[in-house]
């Protein structure tokens, strides 16, 4: 067990620097920089400064060749965990996303108990129940979950919310509270607006994680050692929970891998439908007038957790399935 | 009978206002100015001076719109999470040294409280409100339009000048005459500076506070800067660290600098772009009053909630959170939905006069790199053709819900320059003649798919690109476009791009076409005519012939046609009275209808707005333009009726 943490640990340092090359060769792919994005804007205005633009050219230093920048950038957060500078914001990009992680954190992890809460116990219903009426129905919402656009799901519930609720949509806090210390009213008000990015973004997670459960749980219930248990006498439920559930559960773990970078990435759109202050539309905005320095960090960020996310579901999984430990 | 009540009480006020103007500095008068409640706690316990000592000798009275307004409440607007903050400028800031009226009709005094122009308008002076203060307190001076001077001079700093300080003989000379005079001289004339002072880019003089950015100046501050070099984790060295402290106020770096000292009525708390919510609060220095002598602004604060969405914003003015908006929110398909929801939202409407010279061109690029399609565009039958092709109506109301109408790029019939034939000309929907029109631009001949082939024997196709902006709706205009000139068997092929890309093509000059919209509907037909001749870089059907303009020594050499726009063009600029300039830009015009340069699809009907219901003193129509930053000139006077907003 001890050998195995040790190699995974050491496989992330190459799978992270490698993510942090290509992803800078990426943000770098498209034609031209912030400052020809930022020139684009400014015609809007009735003209162009050429003279600010190229003061800003040399600013921020944007003639330089990439792997320059590249090295820049990548010391700096190496040795004094500076990740540059954001040009839009004219603010250090530590100063930009530390409060946005977090959010996009805390709403992964209720995501994720969410999924499971909802997923677990239906999982498990519709496979002991098969082909009975509450597994259609389990089956058919489940469907439903997975093929309506998360996206749509958000602009729908908005609607709801604000036709029939009479609550003020988008953000995580009604506007009164935005600049309001922390106190009771402020986290109930959160309370009444949070709830509705978790059951967007986990209804087709969960939908996804129903359909699994149902699938391995019937693969284990008719095997052999069940059968033996039950003929010991054990008793229905604890015997489910003991066993083919505890097999069965493998998905589950897994998803702690994968949950953040679906947040992060996939629920882009939800995130600016829903105006979160999560890192999904900062990394939007980022990517769309190439700020490079805080779209690199962002998806530097979010692959190590990503990775981080990976080696704890390894873990997991080899602790509740021991024959992982050994292949 | 509210009706008769505003009446007299406007009436009053202007007397008031005459009283005032007439009376100048006298100190007896200056007694009576009164500030807002927002201060008295302040002035009381001394941190601030009584309001008589923080106004100028003699505040601009601004004329209100209605009425003497309530002191208080807070405006709440939306803002994009990024490249917005001209939602902010057209806010609270442009404080020019002069402004336009608020209905765009005349140049009237702001900062400058007159001013005077030479007989040959070579030489402008202009005379500063004496003892002016900046928003934490110091005077504002020539000192610090010559500070600007300085920057703007300077190599390091401004390696290029924004055009409109910038003559044929080279830039602008500004002396100080004395502490409230300054001189800009022009080596020839320039009949449009004073308008262009009134227009956005007017800005620059009066927005360089010396004492504030003299200490991030090498110059200035020789000793002290490398500390400040080494606080500001953005800055490499003291050009940037100037550029961050001192950016320029259409870009974003002007409003993430809360520290700078404004001239603005309320004056940034936050940095845009750092927090979910901007905070502008009232400048205790502002220095224009009502007719009775009250300090103005009357709202304490404006706020902006940051919003990633621009539906998230019509959702906020549903539930009553926008005070005051059209930015966002005043297009077309939004009415319908906004008028459901006005009751609720307790907000009526407000008309634009946001009326450009199209809304949706074909800007073919007249200086295409491909010679044989250069030559093809460039014949006049061509561009007649196509444009007999569109079939406009269509597209208005397929894609417009019926709003506007079939136009060419040309002065809308609300300006004093609009002449109904450059409007309608080549409008009407007749494929028989656009065919006949292709025939005689040499496309005779077709291929078996039914398109019309080049001189070469090849297929001619036009790649037009696009992109999905202001809300316009380019790309399926195009789509429609691209079927209407199949029918005649032009091949039209979409290349949908996002806006820096696009511009970028176009820039280069590198591009066969694309649609855009243009501003010189009206009055700023003047100082951006670039759709009736190649000019400036906003927009790019002849980049190449706009580089030849301001300096032939780049782009390419343009036939005669075009050298005769810019000739006519320099008239325009040297004209010294409105009305010489009238007829010369008249001229201009023209001209540049002979060519049809650009083909112009549809004069859209304005775009309107949202404001609360008990908002007053909004201006309505309110004029707009790209280079027109208002309303902020005027919402200083805008107010609560009962003082603060409604819930």
């Amino acid at each position: 067990m001890i050998g195995y943490f040790y190699r995974r640990i050491l496989y992330m340092i190459p799978t992270v620097f490698l993510v942090s090359i290509v992803t800078f060769i990426i943000i770098q792919l498209p034609p031209g920089d912030y400052l020809d994005t930022l020139a684009a804007e400014l015609s809007d205005s009735g003209g162009l400064d050429t003279g600010t633009l190229q003061a800003l050219r040399d600013q921020y230093g944007l003639g330089q060749p990439m792997y320059i920048q590249y090295w820049k950038w990548i010391t700096g957060i190496l040795f004094q965990g500076d990740f540059g500078l954001s040009f839009e914001k004219n603010l250090p990009v530590n100063e930009l996303i530390w409060d946005r992680l977090g959010w996009t954190f805390a709403i992964s992890l209720l995501t994720l108990l969410f999924i499971w809460a909802v997923a677990l116990p239906i999982g498990i219903y519709s496979a002991v129940r098969k082909y009975s009426v509450g597994d259609y129905a389990a089956t058919f919402f489940g469907f439903i979950g997975l093929a309506v656009p998360n996206f749509l799901l958000a602009l729908v519930m908005m609607y709801v919310a604000f036709k029939y609720f009479g609550q003020s949509v988008g953000g995580l806090v009604s506007p009164e509270y935005i600049d309001a210390p922390w106190a009771w009213d402020k986290f109930v008000d959160l309370m009444k607006h949070i709830w509705m990015p978790i059951v967007v973004v986990g209804t087709s997670g969960a939908a996804a994680l129903i359909r699994i459960m149902r699938a391995n749980l019937l693969d284990e219930l008719y095997r052999p050692y069940v059968v033996t248990a039950r003929a010991k006498g054990m008793s229905e439920f604890q015997l489910l929970m003991k066993y083919p559930v505890r097999v069965a559960l493998n998905p589950f773990i897994s998803t702690i891998g994968w949950i953040l970078p679906t947040l992060v990435s996939g629920e882009i759109i939800v995130a600016v439908v829903m105006n979160l202050p999560t890192t999904g539309p900062m990394l939007l905005r980022a990517l769309l007038v190439q700020d490079m320095y805080l779209a690199g960090s962002l998806i530097l960020i979010v692959s190590l957790l990503t990775v981080l996310g990976t080696l704890i579901s390894d873990l997991l999984l080899a602790w509740i399935d021991p024959r992982i430990r050994y292949q | 009978m509210n009706m008769v009540k505003s009446t007299k009480r406007y009436l009053v006020s202007s007397v008031a206002a005459l009283g005032l103007c007439a009376l100048g500095a006298l100190p007896a008068f200056a007694e009576d100015y009164a500030q807002a409640p927002f201060f008295d706690a302040a002035v009381e316990s001394g941190d601030l001076p009584p309001v008589d000592e923080r106004l100028p000798a003699n505040p601009l009275v601004l004329e209100t719109l209605g009425s003497i307004g309530e002191y208080g409440g807070t405006m709440r607007r939306a803002i994009l999470g990024g490249g917005d903050q001209h939602n902010i400028v057209r806010t609270i800031a442009h404080e020019n040294l002069v402004r336009w009226s608020a209905d765009w009709t005349e140049v009237k005094p702001n900062i400058a409280e007159s001013w005077e122009v030479s007989e040959d308008a070579t030489t402008f002076t202009f005379t500063l409100r004496e003892g002016m203060r900046w928003s934490d307190g110091a005077p504002f001076t020539a000192d610090d339009v010559m500070f600007w001077y300085e920057i703007f001079s300077d190599e390091r700093l401004t390696p290029s000048k924004h055009p409109i300080y910038v003559g044929p003989e080279g830039p602008v000379a500004v002396t100080k005459v004395d502490d409230t005079t300054v001189e800009f001289k022009f080596g020839s004339p320039n009949g449009l500076f004073i308008n262009n002072m009134a227009y956005g880019f007017g800005y620059y003089p009066v927005n360089y506070p010396k004492h504030y950015l003299s200490q991030f100046h090498i110059d200035h501050n020789p000793d002290g800067i490398q500390a400040l070099i080494d606080a500001e984790p953005a800055a490499a060295g003291w050009v940037s660290l100037f550029n961050l402290k001192a950016g320029p106020m259409h870009t974003p770096a002007f409003w993430q600098n809360p520290d700078r000292p404004t001239l603005h009525p309320w004056k940034l708390q936050n940095a845009y772009g750092a927090s979910d919510r901007v905070v502008a609060e009232r400048n205790p220095y502002f220095w224009k009053v009502d007719a009775d002598g009250n300090q103005l602004p009357y709202f304490d604060a404006i706020t902006w909630d940051q919003v990633e969405d621009p539906e998230t914003i019509l959702l906020k003015a549903f539930n009553g959170e926008i005070d005051y908006m059209n930015r966002h929110l005043g297009r077309p398909a939004n009415r319908a939905v906004l008028t459901d929801n006005m009751e609720r939202g307790q907000y009526g409407f407000f008309d634009t006069n946001d009326l450009p010279s199209n809304g949706a061109i074909l800007m073919l690029n007249l200086n295409n790199p491909d010679p044989v399609k250069n030559a093809i565009v460039n014949d006049l039958n061509f561009r007649i053709g196509l444009s007999h092709a569109v079939n406009r109506q269509e597209i208005i109301d397929l894609i417009y819900f019926g709003s506007g109408r079939a136009a060419q790029t040309a002065p809308q019939p609300v300006s004093p320059l609009y002449d109904e034939e450059m409007a309608t000309q080549f409008t009407e929907y007749n494929p028989d003649l656009a065919a006949e029109y292709l025939d005689k631009a040499g496309l005779t001949e077709m291929d078996a798919d039914g398109y019309r082939l080049d001189p070469n024997g090849e297929r001619f196709t036009l790649v037009f690109l696009t992109a999905d902006v202001f809300g316009a709706q380019f790309p399926d205009v195009l789509e429609l476009v691209a079927s209407y000139a199949r029918d005649v068997g032009i091949d039209i092929q979409i290349r949908v791009s996002d806006r820096a890309r696009l511009q970028e093509i176009a820039a280069s000059a590198e591009h066969d076409a694309y649609i855009w919209n243009c501003a010189g509907g009206q009055s700023d037909a003047y100082t951006s005519p670039e759709c009736y001749l190649p000019f400036g870089t906003a927009v790019y059907w002849a980049p190449e012939w706009a580089k030849w303009g301001v300096d032939p020594s780049t782009g390419i050499e343009p036939p005669q046609h075009i050298k005769d726009l810019f000739v006519a063009y320099d008239e325009v600029k040297a004209a010294a009275t409105p009305e010489q300039r009238q007829a010369e830009m008249e001229e201009l015009l023209e001209m540049s209808k002979a060519l049809l340069l650009t083909v112009g699809l549809v004069q859209s009907d304005p775009a309107f707005g949202v404001a609360r219901n008990n908002v007053r003193n909004h201006p309505n129509p309110l004029p707009i333009s790209g280079q027109l930053w208002y309303p902020s000139p005027y919402v200083s006077q805008m107010y609560y009726e009962g003082g603060k907003s409604l819930p």
